[in-house]
């Protein structure tokens, strides 16, 4: 199945590559806005923070790319910050706005527990990224910020109160943990995607 | 688990006693203003000890307790109950619950008739413990009764929850008893109140996480800000939901897995991927890969074996040794590393944790601490600093290090357990993670490392690669103890 990558300048994208390959993509690894809009399944890896993400995609144009590709039906997975950049907007460093595919705020995960959340946690999910995930199945986090209680949520974990760890809109998928580091339970949810049709 | 916030109280104040020693009480105030201080919220129990009654044998603070129960609070007063018209005049008072002591070990028909006459979910028996043995009478002597015998007469009588206390650890901030209260989750079915010992909320979660611990009841630890009770219910609330790690360590030099005791008399014991590759497929959470070469000689083949094992994992990867810039860590990190220990270049310069974690983020910093008779270490252990091991950590915390790599240089290798009392002493004052490692010899030191020591992370190295135990199996071990993990 073949499967875009949205290359980044500044995320390290090799071990999500590897990841995807492992569950099964046929790789295309790309910033071009012409290749990502004909694209019928894309990947958009967590990129630094949400701001400077967000620049990246307006100025090399993937944004309008990216649209134009899930006009076209393609299939989207936000990973970690790339999925915080689904949503209407973010708080971090002043508010931003996002890519507005999934209605929702990304707020920071302060509280009493030490941010960044470092670490494996428990996600209860539904939806086909998670079909054979059982709930419960803990996945690795590294993050600050998240979505909390949006109407798209499709699994939930708690840190500093229950936040949104994955979402699903028609086509549009995101994740807030790190599959590629999750072992077999985040490659199965790779899996998901690339199978998806 | 409820946590019970407890205030001893003497001549209307509340006070701390050491050693029981009347004279040498330590006033914190009011019990009102220590109330509004430790932000004690509406709804809480409350452990109230009349010390003067205690003393004297008849309750003596009677009209400081009614004021307290007429707040949003449950309170359980113990304190020289002796009969039923005491305990008659607490509860006039509108005590919820009391708190006997010498009667449930040495006055089986006065606590009988106690229940009988007040219910039994309103008496909470207080057991005290010393090796094994019920002590009464202010642990001057030992009880008539064994503790079987003594939980056996509870359990009879339908008492829901005892409180229980082990002298030997009370005070002393040496953690609660955890063993005492394993053996007695085999040994009755009444819940138990702990007390004692709890110097962190991780001792709270440890306790949470054996079962048959309903409530806790902390005084000193409240006190004197050792716990946050908003803190402690927040990692309450997720301690079953974060899993606890167990990471292999391989300790690299020029591309080959070595194995050596206390960092000295090095062999050979395989290929970095073969074990990296093997680790993953038993169920490591993470794998730390330290080069124990580069700090003598820095060297290039590092960033390929980091390169070669990043790229053979689907877990996160920690590599640390010989880092020694900024450069250095960016390199790592391009090589694959998700994270990078630092150690000999931060004591050298501290500054350098702040700018790794201002440039690859707080995540990407791990302190490493090799700790030998309590100072840190640099060169593999081979050279001690004039630095307190426990004082680094906190610096490096405040520096902005994600989490701390503990080694105890006196244990690695040795098999022995981890080094407990270092462990506490800096879970006890960092809010971030801390993994253990040094001295793995046993599955049950990797369960009191994370229960007794506060560890978030467990690490071993030779244990692992000798086959002596494996990650499945200390994983399976911890589960069985009520520790999650992945």
């Amino acid at each position: 199945m073949k499967v875009t990558l949205i290359d980044s300048p500044v995320a390290n994208i090799a071990s999500i590559a590897r990841a995807l390959r492992a569950a099964g993509a046929e790789l295309l690894i790309t910033a071009d806005p012409d290749e990502i809009a004909s694209s019928r399944k894309l990947v958009l890896p967590g990129v630094g923070s949400f701001a400077a993400a967000m620049h990246w995609l307006t100025e090399w144009r993937i944004d309008a790319a990216m649209r134009a590709a899930l006009l076209g039906d393609a299939f989207l997975l936000g990973i970690c910050v790339g999925h915080q950049l689904l949503f209407d907007r973010s708080s971090e460093m002043g508010w931003r706005a996002g890519l507005q595919l999934v209605p929702g705020d990304v707020r920071s995960l302060e509280g009493t527990l030490p941010v960044p959340q470092i670490g494996w946690n428990r996600v209860h999910g539904t939806g086909p990224l998670f079909d054979g995930v059982p709930s419960a199945t803990p996945f690795y986090f590294v993050n600050s910020y998240a979505a909390r209680e949006v109407t798209a949520e499709s699994a939930t974990a708690d840190y500093n109160g229950p936040f949104t760890a994955a979402v699903q809109r028609g086509r549009t998928f995101g994740v807030q943990f790190h599959p590629e580091k999750s072992s077999a339970a985040g490659l199965r949810v790779l899996r998901n995607f690339v199978a998806c049709r | 688990m409820q946590v019970i916030p407890s205030l001893d109280l003497l001549h209307g104040r509340v006070v701390r006693l050491t050693h029981g020693d009347f004279a040498s009480a330590r006033t914190y105030g009011e019990p009102d203003e220590v109330l509004a201080a430790l932000q004690v919220p509406p709804g809480s129990r409350l452990h109230v000890v009349d010390l003067e009654g205690s003393r004297s044998g008849r309750p003596v603070e009677t009209e400081i307790v009614r004021r307290l129960a007429r707040r949003d609070l449950v309170v359980q007063v113990g304190g020289g109950i002796r009969s039923v018209d005491d305990a008659r005049r607490w509860l006039d008072c509108g005590v919820e619950r009391l708190v006997v002591g010498t009667v449930a070990a040495n006055d089986p028909e006065l606590l009988a008739t106690l229940v009988s006459t007040f219910g039994a979910e309103r008496i909470v028996p207080a057991v005290d413990v010393r090796d094994g043995t019920v002590r009464v009478d202010g642990w001057e002597r030992d009880a008539d009764a064994s503790l079987q015998e003594v939980f056996a007469r509870i359990e009879l009588l339908g008492i829901p929850e005892a409180l229980v206390t082990d002298i030997g650890s009370d005070g002393v901030l040496r953690g609660p008893s955890f063993a005492l209260y394993r053996h007695l989750r085999s040994a009755t079915r009444v819940s138990l109140i702990a007390s004692g010992g709890v110097s962190s909320s991780a001792d709270l979660v440890s306790l949470a996480r054996l079962g048959n611990v309903s409530a806790c009841v902390i005084g000193r630890a409240l006190l004197e800000r050792r716990v946050d009770l908003a803190e402690a219910g927040a990692r309450l609330a997720v301690s079953q939901a974060i899993p606890e790690r167990v990471i292999p360590c391989l300790d690299v030099r020029d591309g080959r897995v070595v194995k050596g005791v206390s960092f000295q008399g090095i062999r050979d014991a395989g290929d970095p991927v073969e074990c990296a590759v093997r680790y993953e497929e038993e169920g490591a959470d993470e794998l730390v890969l330290l080069d124990i070469s580069a700090t003598d000689r820095a060297t290039t083949t590092t960033l390929e074996t980091v390169r070669r094992v990043a790229d053979s994992i689907f877990i996160p990867l920690t590599v640390g040794g010989g880092v020694r810039s900024r450069e250095d860590f960016r390199s790592l990190l391009r090589a694959g590393a998700d994270r990078v220990a630092i150690n000999t270049a931060a004591l050298r310069r501290p500054e350098l944790i702040r700018e790794c974690a201002q440039e690859f983020g707080v995540q990407a910093v791990v302190l490493s601490c090799d700790a030998r008779g309590g100072f840190a270490t640099v060169r593999g252990g081979k050279e001690v600093t004039g630095v307190d091991a426990v004082q680094w950590c906190l610096r490096a915390e405040e520096l902005g290090a994600g989490e701390i790599l503990l080694t105890s240089v006196d244990r690695d290798g040795t098999g022995l357990g981890f080094d407990i009392e270092l462990l506490r002493a800096v879970t006890g004052v960092v809010k971030i993670g801390v993994i253990a490692s040094g001295g793995a010899g046993r599955r049950e030191h990797f369960r009191d490392a994370i229960e007794c020591g506060g560890a978030r992370a467990v690490l071993a190295a030779s244990l692992f690669h000798d086959r002596l135990l494996s990650v499945g199996e200390v994983k399976q071990f911890l589960a069985a103890e009520g520790i999650p993990v992945r």
